[in-house]
């Protein structure tokens, strides 16, 4: 990852946070008193969903996630489209605007959640969860640069040349040589018992194994950003393991996360035209 | 692939449709008092499509509201909300338990009701008023926790403790501050006008608290006041009639007004004879109307008899003897006196009072005596035997009709009164003795001869002894010669002698100090006198 793209990341994250914090410093004590109370506050004409506020909330947070939302479908399926930047990019884009996105909605719903719109609600949930889950999920698939899925094969060349990096650029003695190879080669080959056990286990066993290895490296002939460097291999190295490991149950599992993750937008979508429908013909017109 | 995957959205979507169908379009729970108003049918019954919710709709339903509007009255009249959106003060969808109608209640202006809450309103819990005891309308007596119903009558709220006896509007007389007591009544508008005393009186004093109907009652109106004797017992018993304020004023019951109005005689003590020129201080020493003793002359007056006519332990009223015309004058009576001890007849009678009762300079009634001696000195005293007159008393001779009238019984005496003797007076012989005290006489030591009364004219012719006997010739009953008879003499009358006259044999002698006549001759002869 570049430093601009990292710089840009920051900058989402940090306008997602800042959105947070100020519309928290601003309702943090209308949303705090129970929906029976908050007629009676002070806030409560700008922050009550259907207020300047609150209906301004519900009004971007929907165009946020239908931009968020649409972009990133229009990038996936439409073929002319398929080589405007980077699918990774327009991902993480995707991600912003849909973490944006529900987090206006959420104020604007003013945590209360009742009625038919509560179904677009949850599934705004839904989908916002399932996106979290989904975007683990996704980053377990080692991918092209494209950001393509990699076959079990292509992963398993990437990791075949350890012992050469290890033995030609740093100077360690035979034993750690060995205990690296030898930590980082037996992750691989175990594929027995239950599978999330087998995920767990191997999750800590990894990190034993770092530190093992670590700890072997001290008081070696090595500096400490060459340790740096031996112990980010190892990682590495240990992360492809893990990955190769769980490749096939990952990308079974990815396919059935996108039947969870499209239906819930779809659904919330419904409701949600139903819901701004039903509230324009009623006369909320926000500012308009 | 393509297929399962899109029949499980299908699947899916239909399922959560089928949910969504169920849920509500409402954006949350109505409050209790509209939960009938649930369910999407009944969305428009209070929101307008297009244009939210509108007060029309509203009063639509909350017609007593309406009502109140199109009279311009009320809360909802006023300029605070007049004119302004239910919905800035009403809302909804806020739960079953949200409160529709609320409000700062300490902070309220009641004043925008249409009634300022002054003094005791202002303490008052808003519940206090508005409940439905006091609501007349029924439809809105039914409705829970409302703020209608009452209106700015007191007696809306308040019951009529005077029970239709004073006007209903309570503000005549009532402040807000306190029922008791009727700070704005002013009692110089009602009919009795408060002076004097009367300011100083306790209500109660005049109204009387009673119990009217089952419920405590205090009478303001409806009764007489024109006479002070309707409230004031009249402690004359009417006697000076029903104007009290003829004498008396408010100012004071015991001080009057004056005296030259007062008619004294209406009193049960009438002002007559000396009584009617007397200084009214001369015997009301304090207030007018301080009760005064009159029963008894002695309430006023000091006994000036000094206890003498003490009876049974009381002194007798000065009324039995005296008048109002004044102490100098009695009516004590002859017949009065004759009914006491010492009767009075004859001379007494005729003598004043003060000859017996004011023998020194005070009066004296008592222990004056009843015998003759305690008035009149016993001139007799050295002068009369006493077995003539046992105890001194003097009607043994005298009597009452007449001192010089004497009964004395001469008889007892050695010297019976005969003949000419009874015609005489007592001084005739008595006061001829030499008298001890001038003016006196003196019955005893009277000597019994007759020349001790008597002159002997006969110069001693018929001495016996150097005693006269005049009885042997004379008599008491007739001086003349009635027992004498020549006859019996020396020389008896015969012949021509019987018809010469006595002095022609018999003549006047001269001698000293008086000639006499000769009737003793030394012999009878004949040249004695021939």
């Amino acid at each position: 990852m570049g430093k601009a793209h990292r710089i840009y990341i920051l900058a989402l994250i940090a306008i997602v946070a800042l959105v947070l914090v100020y519309i928290l410093q601003k309702g943090i004590s209308y949303y705090r008193v129970p929906v029976e109370e908050r007629f009676f506050h002070p806030d409560y004409a700008a922050l009550k969903p259907s207020g300047s506020w609150g209906h301004g909330l519900g009004i971007f947070g929907s165009l946020l996630m239908l931009v968020g939302v649409l972009i990133y479908v229009l990038r996936k399926r439409v073929r002319s489209l398929s080589r405007l930047g980077l699918l990774k990019h327009w991902l993480e884009f995707h991600i912003f605007l849909c973490t944006l996105g529900p987090l206006l909605i959420l104020f604007h719903t003013s945590f209360k959640f009742g009625g038919l719109v509560a179904i677009s609600f949850w599934s705004m949930v839904a989908v916002f969860l399932s996106g979290i889950i989904g975007r683990f999920i996704y980053i377990q698939i080692p991918r092209s640069i494209e950001g393509r899925e990699l076959t079990l094969n292509e992963v398993r060349e990437m990791k075949s040349n350890l012992g050469d990096v290890l033995s030609s650029g740093y100077k360690l003695d035979e034993m750690s040589y060995n205990l690296i190879i030898e930590s980082t080669r037996k992750k691989a080959e175990l594929e027995e018992g239950i599978l999330f056990w087998r995920y767990t286990k191997n999750y800590f066993d990894d990190f034993s194994t770092i530190r093992s290895v670590r700890k072997s490296l001290k008081g070696k002939n090595l500096n400490k950003t060459e340790i740096r460097q031996v112990l980010k291999l190892v990682r590495n190295e240990v992360s492809l393991n893990r990955k190769i490991d769980r490749l096939l149950f990952m990308q079974n599992l990815f396919r059935y996360w996108h039947v969870a993750h499209l239906p819930f937008a779809i659904i919330m979508l419904i409701i949600m035209i139903i819901h701004i429908a039903v509230t324009i013909v009623f006369g909320y017109r926000w500012i308009f | 692939m393509k297929i399962r995957r899109y029949r499980l959205y299908i699947l899916i979507s239909l399922l959560i449709l089928t949910q969504a169908g169920r849920a509500q379009l409402s954006p949350g729970d109505l409050a209790q008092v509209h939960a009938h108003l649930e369910g999407m049918s009944n969305c428009t019954k209070c929101h307008t499509l297009g244009a939210k919710v509108s007060n029309d709709k509203c009063l639509s339903c909350h017609k007593e509201i309406n009502v109140r509007v199109a009279q311009k009255k009320g809360y909802h009249s006023s300029s605070k909300v007049l004119g302004k959106s239910c919905t800035l003060c009403h809302s909804d969808h806020h739960g079953r338990n949200f409160e529709i109608i609320r409000f700062d209640k300490l902070k309220f202006d009641h004043n925008l009701a249409g009634y300022k809450l002054t003094g005791a309103h202002a303490e008052k819990k808003c519940e206090d008023c508005h409940k439905a005891a006091n609501i007349k309308d029924p439809v809105i007596r039914k409705k829970k926790n409302t703020y209608l119903g009452l209106n700015a009558l007191c007696l809306t709220c308040h019951e009529d403790y005077h029970q239709k006896t004073l006007s209903e509007n309570c503000a005549d007389c009532h402040d807000n501050v306190k029922f008791k007591p009727a700070g704005r009544f002013d009692h110089n508008k009602a009919g009795f006008r408060l002076k004097g005393k009367h300011l100083d009186t306790q209500c109660i004093d005049c109204h009387k608290k009673s119990t009217r109907n089952g419920k405590n009652f205090q009478q303001f109106t409806g009764f007489p006041f024109k006479n002070c004797t309707d409230c004031h017992t009249d402690p004359h018993d009417n006697k000076f009639g029903q104007h009290c304020t003829q004498c008396h004023s408010e100012e004071s019951f015991r001080q009057l007004k004056g005296t030259n109005s007062f008619n004294h005689n209406q009193t049960r003590f009438p002002l007559t004879g000396r009584h009617s020129s007397v200084s009214c201080a001369s015997c009301h020493k304090g207030s007018y109307t301080t009760p005064l003793a009159h029963q008894k002359c002695s309430d006023c007056h000091p006994d000036f008899h000094k206890g003498q006519f003490r009876q049974d332990n009381h002194i007798r009223d000065c009324r039995e003897c005296h008048t109002d015309s004044g102490f100098g004058e009695t009516i004590f009576t002859v017949e009065m006196h004759n009914q006491g001890s010492f009767p009075l007849n004859g001379a007494h009678l005729a003598i004043p009072c003060i000859a017996c009762h004011k023998k020194t300079d005070n009066w004296s009634f008592r222990e004056i005596g009843l015998v003759c001696r305690d008035c009149h000195e016993d001139i007799h005293k050295e002068y009369l035997d006493q077995k003539y007159y046992p105890g001194s008393d003097c009607r043994n001779c005298h009597s009452e009709s007449s001192w010089a009238a004497i009964t004395f019984d001469h008889s007892l005496t050695r010297f019976a009164i005969t003949g000419a003797h009874a015609n005489q007076s007592c001084r005739s012989c008595h006061a001829k003795q030499e008298q001890a005290e001038p003016g006196k006489i003196s019955f005893t030591g009277t000597p019994q001869t007759c020349s001790s009364c008597h002159e002997d004219n006969h110069a001693g012719q018929y001495d016996v002894d150097g005693f006269t006997d005049c009885s042997r010739c004379h008599s008491s009953e007739n001086w003349t010669l009635s027992g004498f008879d020549h006859n019996k003499t020396r020389f008896p009358l015969d012949g021509k002698h019987i018809h010469v006259a006595c002095n022609d044999c018999h003549k006047m002698v001269e001698a000293s100090p008086k000639p006499y006549r000769q009737y003793k001759f030394k012999d009878v002869k004949c040249e004695n006198c021939h």
